[in-house]
């Protein structure tokens, strides 16, 4: 790579002036490169001609749909988008993420989530670059450990005893770990493609995991619920 | 005697087409019985004139206005003396004691008319009665909450104003300690803000008219794992002690606004007890429903305010002890949103704290 490893830059398209200047002067004191552009068309624009490492991406811009602006970018790129969206949306959200965007952050958020939010997507993004690492390292955090290469998963370095779906299911997670997953996608991804919209087979088998990995299924440690939308686990070390 | 009321009211035709035509279906259904008894015991005929007596009362009570029943027992008369009285099939008003018969009739159904009516436009006027006071509730509700916001949308917004105010006039003078204690105090004024603001929203949800809202299936723990978790982000110090059932649950329900209702009451428990004693949120899974304790080991609530503590109109500025954090607005929406929910939310005292429960049905129906 030609960049420099030290400062990633990051597209900040934003139209609310002070929401602008509050994320660019704390990405600044990270020592983030940042662009900040106040509308859609400027911001697909930039991102063309600076090539990111990330995008931050605000839906609801004056001058473009937000998802409009994630299709186009998709177009032609792999640039992790992380969407800036508000609370009470929960369909927008996971229609972004199904759309091609890689995270979400809800408004109003503080810098800490936010640079946890652009440390993940970086780290997922250098990931895909180097396929081979992800299928190698073990998940680790906490007590919980899960060995990819020979289907292991252990608490306490006690063994978890799994079904096929649900070592399935917690792998998926943590190998996107730190990353919100949609309904959509996971139930896709482990029950195939043309399965249809209910996904209480679903959250039946999350609920199993959590009664064999968490110590209360109520306040999990592990992989945590983002209602109507999906769900997350715990950034592995 | 709402649902009597009501029954009777949607069974009165509304226009005269509707109302004659049940009037004449009464006669000859009354006709048609009368003709039975007649063949059946003919030495007895004041069968008939009961029979067509009830069907008067009837007419009376499922038709709109007086005409009917009077037509009603004008035809009965003429018919009685037509059909069921010697010569048959002959009107003849001459036979003795006749005349009585036909004027005890028509003000025995005259008088059943005017009562049935009456207690018709009674019935009428209870259930407008009804709706109007229902509407002043409503109205009340909504000058209280509207008071209520306005006190507590003020306060803090007044703290915020002041506290960059004094930054700004004075950021030469200010040490970095007190610079830092100005910001911190506008933060927490601005989360306690958002919190404001997130409870009214989540009165949006609801539909205005129907006061009801779109449910879906929801895992309990689900639900009420994120609460927690969006409570613990405000108040990273907070300690709950959470229980839920081992089997898995899922209930219908708006889970953004079942989480509010969470977390407003744990905010309640946390700011209000006055302890230290970490607050415990305990779902039982009962009898077709779901019950959601939150227990705090605090001061309690004082009795006389147990009553109307979730009605908004509890909120007394000279009470309130600590400032803004009165219990505003918060507890009042997490009863509309439980009622919402076809479920109930109570409060009450035990011997070392006080305790909300409440309760979501299981199935929609």
């Amino acid at each position: 790579m030609t960049k420099d490893s030290f400062t990633n830059s990051i597209l900040l398209i934003e139209d609310e002036e002070n929401i602008r200047s509050f994320i660019f002067t704390a990405l600044k004191n990270q020592s983030y490169k940042v662009t900040a552009s106040a509308s859609g068309a400027e911001g697909l624009h930039l991102a063309a001609s600076l090539c990111p490492d990330i995008i931050l991406l605000d839906l609801g811009l004056p001058d473009m749909d937000g998802m409009e602006v994630i299709k186009k970018l998709r177009s032609w790129t792999a640039i992790p988008i992380i969407v800036i969206s508000a609370r009470t949306n929960e369909h927008e959200k996971a229609r972004a993420l199904d759309q091609g965007a890689d995270d979400y952050i809800t408004k109003p958020f503080g810098t800490v989530e936010l640079l946890a939010r652009i440390r993940t997507s970086l780290r997922h993004s250098r990931q895909m670059q180097d396929m081979s690492s992800i299928h190698q390292k073990p998940y680790h955090y906490k007590n919980l450990t899960i060995n990819f290469e020979n289907h292991v998963v252990t608490l306490n370095n006690e063994i978890i005893h799994l079904t096929q779906i649900e070592y399935k299911l917690l792998t998926l997670l943590a190998r996107n770990s730190g990353k919100v997953l949609t309904y959509t996608f996971i139930m896709e991804k482990i029950w195939g493609p043309y399965t249809d919209n209910n996904n209480q087979i679903l959250r039946v088998n999350m609920a199993n995991i959590r009664r064999k990995i968490e110590k209360n299924p109520a306040t999990p440690e592990y992989v945590f619920t983002e209602i109507g939308i999906g769900y997350r686990m715990a950034e592995g070390d | 005697m709402n649902l009597t009321t009501s029954t009777f009211k949607h069974k009165t035709p509304e226009t005269f087409i509707g109302n004659a035509l049940l009037t004449v279906l009464i006669l000859v259904a009354a006709t048609v019985i009368a003709f039975w008894f007649f063949h059946i015991v003919p030495e007895n005929p004041a069968n008939i004139a009961l029979v067509y007596i009830i069907a008067l009362v009837l007419t009376a009570r499922f038709t709109s206005g007086y005409i009917y029943g009077i037509a009603a027992s004008l035809a009965s008369v003429v018919g009685i003396n037509y059909l069921f009285t010697y010569p048959y099939f002959q009107v003849n008003f001459t036979l003795s004691g006749y005349p009585v018969t036909f004027v005890f009739t028509l003000i025995i159904s005259l008088m059943v008319s005017t009562m049935t009516t009456r207690i018709k436009e009674q019935a009428d006027a209870l259930v407008e009665h009804e709706k109007l006071l229902m509407d002043a509730e409503k109205e009340k509700m909504r000058a209280n909450l509207l008071r209520s916001v306005s006190h507590d949308l003020r306060t803090p917004l007044t703290g915020i104003i002041g506290s960059s105010s004094a930054y700004i006039d004075n950021h030469r003078e200010l040490g970095e300690a007190e610079k830092l204690e100005l910001v911190s105090h506008i933060r927490e004024d601005s989360n306690w803000l958002l919190n404001m603001v997130e409870n009214l929203l989540s009165v949006t949800r609801i539909n205005q008219n129907s006061m009801k809202i779109a449910t879906s299936m929801e895992s309990v723990e689900e639900v009420v794992a994120e609460a927690i978790a969006r409570f613990y982000k405000r108040f990273p110090n907070a300690d709950v002690k959470v229980q839920v059932p081992e089997e898995f649950l899922m209930i219908p329900m708006d889970a953004m606004l079942i989480e509010q209702v969470i977390i407003n009451l744990l905010e309640n428990a946390l700011v209000h007890s006055r302890s230290s004693l970490p607050a415990e949120l305990t779902v039982i899974h009962e009898e077709k429903q779901v019950a959601f304790h939150i227990r705090d080991y605090g001061i309690g609530i004082s009795p006389d305010r147990l009553e109307t503590i979730f009605d908004g109109s509890s909120y007394r500025p000279e009470t309130s002890t600590d400032g803004h954090k009165g219990m505003g607005i918060g507890l009042s929406i997490c009863k509309t949103i439980i009622t919402a929910h076809n479920g109930a939310i109570t409060a009450k005292n035990h011997k070392t704290g006080c305790q909300f429960t409440f309760t979501l049905p299981e199935s929609n129906i």
